[in-house]
């Protein structure tokens, strides 16, 4: 194979991978109707895109021999973004003829009328420009409806930043999801990796009877499917939350304010559970990594009279930090982008949810709001990649963690 | 109506503009609201699929209460209700309140011993107080493990189905009538393909419920092709789903959604247009179907979610029966059922709250709600659309219940649905029948 063809499978590769980002980005900084109308790819270049105006207000009832107005101005009116503006290329036409082939009925003509030409409506005469200017004459002063039309109009490309600025501003649902989010996760990422950084050293230079098995054990519990133990587990913290509600009735005088109640649902349940199903393989990844370090340097250390505590915190922690990195990443990204756990551990409270759910929620009301939902979930995307950019290098070496022993 | 091409600020002004009274004024009923008690500081959870803007008025409606007793109302929706819910009361996280959208799964959970009977006293004054009342209390009445029938599910907020929204303009630029008969509609749907226009915008996308609004199609035609009697032993399987009045039905639900003249985009469509956003072909520019049938709720999908009803740039008409078939008005609808799933004093009180005609006319004026308590005040409609949808469902000669919500889940909410999807992407309705039937005949 020859270098220039390496090259073009992998610009291919990176190219299908980048696109739907980049199809995102786009749509969630067009307009509504323009990314509901047309492919994101339309968004760069002008468009022929239908737009239905009014002629005039409805509460405009002077009557007019003459009224000319611009198709722009009714169509962008008090709008303070996504101004429409480009070319009218034509109007379609619509309306009822007497039918030349069968006398008494009527017949639907449907028109397109280009700039320049007269069109019928409401019996006045209607001309328009293509720089969007009309006019609308009738023979003596009528009050006419207001007529709605749809112009084709070539739309010079336009973008805004309202969508960022209504999930992250107009309401707080998009903010609260953020800080939950981060509530939930930085705790789930920060205590399975302590707990399992200990383990591990057990596990790799510590003997004790069982060792192995026990190893083998929690190495096992990595197939556990989560969606298997969701009911065990809520009953769990059931029976927990109402132990630590009687607990409270009885060591304080919550009774009064009606205060007792523990909720089982809650942040900290959130904690335990992804703590719980992120340990087999933190534990696998970290004595994999851990049982490869020089054994000599431990050896000459326990000679020089150092605990186990002191060997664990001052040589091995030091020695694993690709490995404790890598690892934090994968249970960041897993529980930062996890939506199950959540939905049935998490707290219902509006103001509790993490994003994902906040996501999913906003696709049942938003489903027709594309632009909305994919400004959030662009924003859900980049806490991700600032993680994963900024712990990139100790990532590229924790891949390798656990693959090559030595010593 | 200029066709808001909306920032999303102004989608969200119209929405707050359609939303109608502040908060404040939503307790502000023209019925006065009884005593409840006081319960200061005691939470009561509620459970339920409303999301958005049924949420927002749901919690509105909800504060009244809290105004009233001193209670907290905490309310937590998600689209996942069906499976969430089912963990909760079998781990023991039950909330005091879950509003079930469906009443296969509440009699599911009340065999299971899950909720707690609302008692006698309230399927009284259900039947005294409600339109249809005994049909109502018949919807929330179900068997415990011991086969003992109690009532669990209050039935409030009600959705009518047999409804046709149209856009005025495009009838008045069009030259259309509004038909009075079946015969009426499919020579005016055939009169649009003429005119080279297309008649039905059709979808049946929704996610793991996809195929639900093919059902309710299915059922409005029920309703006008045979007798309430065979609907009522249809529901319950007496009448088996391959039995030829229903075949019929699916059939001409067929001569509808399978005609590629007939439906936006053609008949392979259907299956893959989600619901809400079926609708929008009515206002699309130009214009890419004429009539769309869904139940009273669907406003909030359109573009400017329901705003058109107000500017009279949307408004629907009552899907017709035939002429020939002589069978009155029948009307379809649905209702949610709000059971209690953990007994308190304060939820008890909170089911007593919604026994209250301000109960209702707190969301009433809110927007898109129906109700069939008789004591209240119908100037209290939000809009003069929901009056006239308020008037077609007393004025129903035959009024039932959406058949999918009555049958077992596994057909209501599962069979019936993957199958008329099915149909949508062209099997035909023998198979689709037959393969009901059978999946019916296996929870037997």
């Amino acid at each position: 194979m020859t270098r220039t063809f390496k090259h073009i499978v992998l610009a291919l590769i990176v190219v299908i991978w980048v696109l739907p980002f980049v199809a995102l980005v786009t749509t969630s900084l067009r307009s509504e109707t323009a990314s509901k109308t047309s492919g994101f790819w339309t968004a760069f270049t002008p468009t022929e895109l239908g737009h239905r105006f009014g002629t005039h207000d409805r509460d405009q009832t002077d009557p007019f021999v003459t009224m000319s107005g611009n198709i722009f101005e009714r169509l962008n009116g008090d709008k303070e973004s996504f101004e429409v503006s480009g070319e009218v290329n034509s109007i379609l036409f619509k309306g009822r003829v007497p039918d030349p082939d069968n006398a008494g009925k009527t017949k639907l003509i449907k028109q397109l009328i280009y700039a320049g030409e007269v069109m019928d409506v409401r019996d006045g005469e209607f001309v328009f420009q293509s720089n969007g200017d009309f006019t609308w004459t009738f023979p003596e002063a009528t009050a006419p409806k207001p007529k709605n039309l749809d112009a084709f109009i070539n739309q010079d490309p336009v973008f805004g930043t309202d969508a960022y600025v209504e999930v992250l501003f107009e309401n707080e649902n998009v903010p609260n999801a953020l800080i939950s989010s981060f509530i939930v996760t930085i705790p789930a990422t920060i205590i399975p990796i302590t707990i399992a950084a200990f383990a591990a050293y057990a596990f790799a230079w510590m003997r004790f009877p069982g060792r192995d098995w026990l190893f083998v054990i929690v190495v096992s519990l990595m197939v556990v499917p989560t969606q298997l133990a969701f009911l065990p587990v809520l009953q769990g913290f059931s029976g927990i939350a109402s132990w630590a509600t009687s607990l409270n009735a009885w060591l304080t005088d919550c009774e009064a304010t009606q205060t007792c109640q523990v909720a089982s649902k809650s942040f900290a349940s959130l904690w335990v559970t992804h703590t719980a199903f992120g340990l087999p393989l933190a534990i696998y990844l970290l004595r994999n990594y851990i049982v490869g370090l020089p054994k000599e340097l431990l050896e000459s250390a326990r000679i020089d009279g150092a605990s186990h505590l002191k060997i664990f915190t001052r040589l091995i922690i030091p020695l694993s930090v690709p490995a404790l990195a890598s690892f934090s990443i994968f249970q960041f990204l897993w529980v930062w982008n996890d939506l199950i756990v959540a939905l049935y551990i998490g707290s219902a409270d509006s103001a509790d949810l993490v994003f994902p759910i906040r996501l999913q929620k906003q696709l049942g009301t938003f489903k027709d709001q594309l632009h909305l939902l994919n400004a959030s979930a662009v924003i859900s995307i980049i806490v991700p990649v600032i993680v994963f950019l900024s712990m990139q290098r100790y990532f590229i070496r924790g891949l390798l963690a656990g693959s090559v022993k030595g010593g | 109506m200029n066709f808001k091409l909306g920032t999303a600020a102004s989608v969200f002004a119209a929405a707050a503009l359609f939303a109608g009274p502040s908060i404040a004024d939503v307790c502000d009923t023209p019925s006065e609201l009884g005593d409840l008690g006081k319960f200061e500081g005691e939470v009561i959870t509620i459970m339920g699929s409303m999301e958005g803007k049924d949420e927002e008025m749901l919690t509105n409606t909800a504060s009244c209460f809290e105004k009233a007793t001193g209670a907290v109302v905490k309310y937590s929706g998600s689209r996942d209700f069906a499976a969430l819910i089912v963990a909760d009361l079998r781990s023991n996280n039950a909330p005091n309140i879950a509003i079930f959208p469906q009443p296969g799964l509440a009699a599911d959970m009340a065999e299971e011993g899950h909720l707690t009977p609302l008692g006698q006293e309230s399927a009284d004054w259900m039947a005294e107080n409600y339109g249809a009342g005994p049909s109502w209390v018949a919807l929330g009445t179900y068997a415990d493990k011991d086969g003992n029938e109690a009532f669990y599910g209050f039935p409030y907020k009600m959705d009518l189905k047999s409804l046709v929204w149209y856009s005025p303009e495009q009838f008045e630029d069009n030259g259309y009538e509004i038909p009075e008969t079946m015969e009426g509609l499919i020579e005016l749907s055939d009169q649009m393909v003429a005119d080279g226009n297309t008649p039905w915008c059709i979808g049946v996308e929704s996610g793991n419920a996809t195929g639900w609004t093919a059902t309710d199609w299915m059922e409005d035609l029920m309703l006008r092709t045979t007798s309430p009697e065979n609907y009522d032993k249809w529901v319950s399987n007496e009448l088996p789903f391959n039995s030829p009045e229903v075949i019929n039905a699916m059939e001409v639900y067929g001569k509808f959604s399978r005609n590629d003249d007939y439906v936006a985009g053609g008949a392979s469509s259907v299956a893959t247009t989600f619901f809400g956003d079926a609708p929008k072909g009515l206002f699309s520019s130009p214009a890419s179907c004429m009539m769309h049938r869904q139940a009273s709720f669907i406003p909030a999908f359109f573009p400017n979610k329901g705003e058109e009803l107000t500017d009279g740039s949307a408004d629907f008409f009552y899907f017709p029966p035939y002429e020939s078939a002589d069978l009155g008005n029948p009307v379809l609808g649905a209702g949610t059922l709000w059971t209690m799933t953990k007994d308190s004093p304060a939820t008890r009180a909170f089911f007593e709250y919604m026994k209250e005609a301000s109960a209702h006319e707190a969301w009433m004026q809110q927007g898109t709600f129906l109700t069939a308590h008789k004591d209240v005040d119908l100037s209290a409609y939000a809009t003069p659309t929901l009056r006239k949808q308020g008037e077609i469902l007393s004025s129903a000669t035959t009024f039932r219940f959406d058949a999918s919500d009555l049958m077992p889940g596994a057909i209501g909410a599962g069979a019936f649905w993957s199958e008329m999807t099915a149909f949508a992407n062209g099997q035909d309705a023998k198979t689709t029948a037959d393969n009901i039937q059978a999946a019916w005949d296996a929870i037997k």
